[in-house]
């Protein structure tokens, strides 16, 4: 089972600007309010390509989870891990070309992902010379997909183990399960992926009019006052 | 940026996130940087440094193996496209 869900969009901001906003997106919650789920951001590994001059980034996000309420509660905690653990880690690598003028972009959870898998994949591309300059277009890619059905009958051994149980789990059916968590899980990721935008837009702005450097004092007074607050 | 996920290492982290920040704005983006970007690779160091305990201690060190393994499961369907190498 799996499900994928594909959009396109346009900035209206210049290539190098938005590759920059993608990065700082998850700077602060006084940058970018749509970023209040994200609790922290590390970079693991960040270089530069010498052959072909592309930066080559991961970092590791820890996200408030997306995985609805609803699943979470269903779920055994054999499989959830326990519904405690609310927050899931996100993997995003990412490659930025300047010359070709591309950046593209993959993010997807290092947990749960026994119930389901999220990959989000985007291309964000200079426009061509015959087009107008400061434009930039984006393609985001989502897929979805659920091994629900698989883990137990791994768990259990055999295929038609599940049935035995007896549970809720064989009266509603593996797939049925499945394509529930995906089409959940989509609808959420939709909703998400408007938000990501807005936060993006607002950063775009910020950029526009202060620049980078703005950008970093704006970062700095917001954690000197954090500390203040503790 | 926002936190580190372990709190010690937060301000080795924001060192980095600064320099990274600059020398990508200022230097990368200008096409004025030298293939060996160095400036921040000290800073760079210690921030891993402290890092390698917490992602040990998560679990996620482990996690990140497993995303590999599932990678090169999956990615056979999208190596068509240019970006994914």
């Amino acid at each position: 089972m799996v499900l994928t869900h594909t959009t396109n969009h346009t900035y209206s901001h210049p290539f190098p600007t938005v590759t920059l906003a993608f990065f700082l997106r998850y700077c602060s919650p006084q940058l970018n309010p749509f970023a209040n789920h994200v609790l922290s951001t590390d970079t693991i590994s960040s270089q530069v390509d010498p052959a072909t001059g592309r930066l080559h980034t991961t970092r590791i996000h820890l996200k408030k989870s997306r995985m609805p309420p609803s699943i979470m509660k269903l779920l055994p905690t054999s499989i959830t891990g326990g519904a405690a653990d609310k927050a899931s880690y996100i993997l995003e690598t990412s490659v930025v070309d300047m010359r070709e003028g591309w950046m593209s972009t993959e993010s997807r959870n290092l947990n749960f992902v026994g119930v389901l898998s999220v990959v989000e994949r985007q291309l964000y591309t200079a426009p061509r010379v015959a087009e107008p300059a400061g434009k930039t277009d984006v393609e985001t890619k989502v897929v979805f997909r659920s091994r629900l059905g698989e883990r137990i009958r791994d768990k259990l051994g055999q295929p038609h183990a599940a049935h035995q149980e007896g549970g809720w789990f064989a009266r509603l059916g593996a797939r049925g399960i499945q394509r529930s968590i995906e089409s959940l899980a989509s609808t959420k990721t939709q909703d998400q992926l408007g938000k990501s935008r807005e936060g993006m837009k607002i950063i775009l702005e910020r950029l526009r009019q202060t620049g980078i450097m703005g950008v970093l004092e704006l970062r700095k007074r917001a954690r000197e006052r954090g500390m203040e607050a503790m | 940026m926002s936190q580190s996920l372990a709190t010690q290492c937060n301000e080795v982290k924001e060192r980095y996130d600064t320099c990274f920040l600059k020398w990508y704005s200022e230097k990368y983006l200008r096409g004025t940087s030298t293939a060996d970007n160095n400036e921040c690779s000290s800073l760079f160091k210690e921030y891993s440094q402290c890092l390698q305990g917490a992602l040990k201690d998560r679990g996620i060190d482990k996690l990140l193996e497993d995303a590999r393994e599932d990678n090169k499961e999956n990615d056979a369907a999208f190596m068509g496209r240019k970006n994914c190498k």
